[in-house]
């Protein structure tokens, strides 16, 4: 026999707060669309953790905040072109990814980006400092070569496809599988310490 | 160990090998103690992956970002507002409020004796923004800000001239009415977005006018 295992109030209740949610971020973006700056710093509170979080495992922690500013102000130019298809969350944070990609030059991080050798990542796992011992997570992943670390981001973390990666990254999608296959293995060998 | 299986170990965890070759392999994987052991780490390290957890920055970013786009803060904009005000402005201000004060006391005297009003009088002379309209129950939260800020609006009130607290009274009934309309139509049909959209955008904008007015009696939020 089914049992009924939520209580169908609390999920409508949840479902129209979700809704209400939504709702409110809707009217303030389109606040924030007509020029209201504090529609925009509640826009801005809301989202900065993820794309912080997501410039930070991208290019590393001494540039995080700057592309995170980047990305807002880009945002606060763009807003009127927001069609409301998509969730703002999704566009934003797709816009964060260009912004973040677009930098790279800029900052240097090109180099290496496409190295398919598996040397090139074995620094990951073997280097002999003590310190590294309690790196945690985030930090191996900050120590990833660019290309693997992006490809790992951007798929593991984010969950994107081979497919748009290599459309994003300007490569093909066999080697933003290798190189994914590549970080995990070297991030594998981390996680064993 | 690294057989000719090791590197097609995350096609396969994904999903993205094709079905010969992921036939192959599972035949493969009971005889391979390396390449099982493997794969588990990989789902390990993918697991993690995505059950990492989002942090802000350490600093506020805001004030920067606010800078770039030209937008003026409250804060920013309430020290302005201290910082501007002249001896002479002060000087004017203060007469200006003087007969603003005698004004209100001659009207508040000659209403109490133009005859027996008593009810009436007492709602609006006492708390006359400070009427909630009672219905957001299911909302603490916002209940409780909008409570906030009519308290700290009716503490600064009395720094505000009549046609302002005029002005500021008029749309928050406007507002209210508003709300109170969104909220019986949805009473009926609760699962519609626009009203949903409607109802929120209200409430949001009865809070922005509440937070400018406390801002304009000086309070802090």
């Amino acid at each position: 026999m089914y049992m009924e295992l939520t209580t169908p109030g609390v999920a409508t209740l949840r479902r129209d707060l979700d809704q209400a949610a939504r709702d409110a971020e809707t009217a303030d973006v389109a606040l924030a669309a007509s020029g209201d700056g504090r529609a925009f710093e509640r826009l801005y509170r809301t989202h900065v953790p993820r794309i912080h979080s997501l410039a930070r495992r991208m290019t590393g922690d001494e540039h995080a905040d700057d592309l995170t500013q980047d990305v807002f102000v880009r945002a606060w130019t763009k807003l009127s072109t927001f069609r409301a298809e998509a969730a703002f969350g999704t566009w934003l944070h797709r816009l964060a990814v260009n912004v973040i990609l677009a930098r790279r030059t800029t900052l240097g991080t090109e180099r290496g980006r496409y190295d398919d050798t598996e040397n090139a990542l074995d620094g990951v796992a073997s280097r002999p400092h003590a310190a590294e011992l309690s790196l945690d997570f985030e930090e191996a992943i900050g120590r990833l070569p660019d290309g693997a670390r992006q490809v790992f981001v951007l798929h593991d973390v984010e969950g994107y496809r081979h497919e748009e990666i290599a459309e994003l990254l300007g490569i093909v999608p066999g080697t933003s599988k290798s190189q994914l296959h590549h970080a995990r293995m070297a991030l594998r060998r981390h996680l064993e310490r | 160990m690294n057989d000719r299986w090791t590197d097609r170990l995350s096609e396969y965890l994904d999903g993205e090998l094709g079905a010969a070759d992921s036939t192959a392999l599972e035949a493969h994987l009971p005889t391979c103690t390396d390449c099982r052991a493997t794969l588990e780490q990989l789902r390990r390290v993918v697991a993690q992956a995505q059950g990492l957890e989002d942090r802000p920055p350490t600093g506020d970013l805001w004030p920067a970002i606010a800078r770039h786009v030209g937008v003026v803060s409250l804060e920013a904009r309430r020290a302005r507002r201290r910082l501007s005000f002249t001896v002479p402005q002060l000087a004017a201000a203060s007469v200006a409020l003087a007969l603003l004060s005698g004004g209100a006391a001659w009207l508040l005297e000659r209403r109490q004796t133009a005859g027996p009003r008593p009810t009436a009088t007492s709602a609006t002379t006492s708390t006359p923004m400070l009427s909630n309209v009672g219905t957001y129950e299911a909302n603490p939260r916002y209940a409780a800000a909008v409570a906030n800020l009519e308290r700290l609006l009716a503490r600064g009130r009395s720094r505000l001239d009549t046609a302002t607290v005029r002005v500021i009274e008029k749309n928050l009934g406007i507002i209210d009415r508003a709300i109170r309309d969104a909220q019986s139509a949805l009473a009926a049909d609760p699962a519609n977005s626009y009203l949903n959209l409607h109802l929120a955008q209200e409430m949001r904008r009865k809070l922005e006018l509440l937070r400018q007015a406390a801002a304009l009696a000086g309070a802090r939020t």
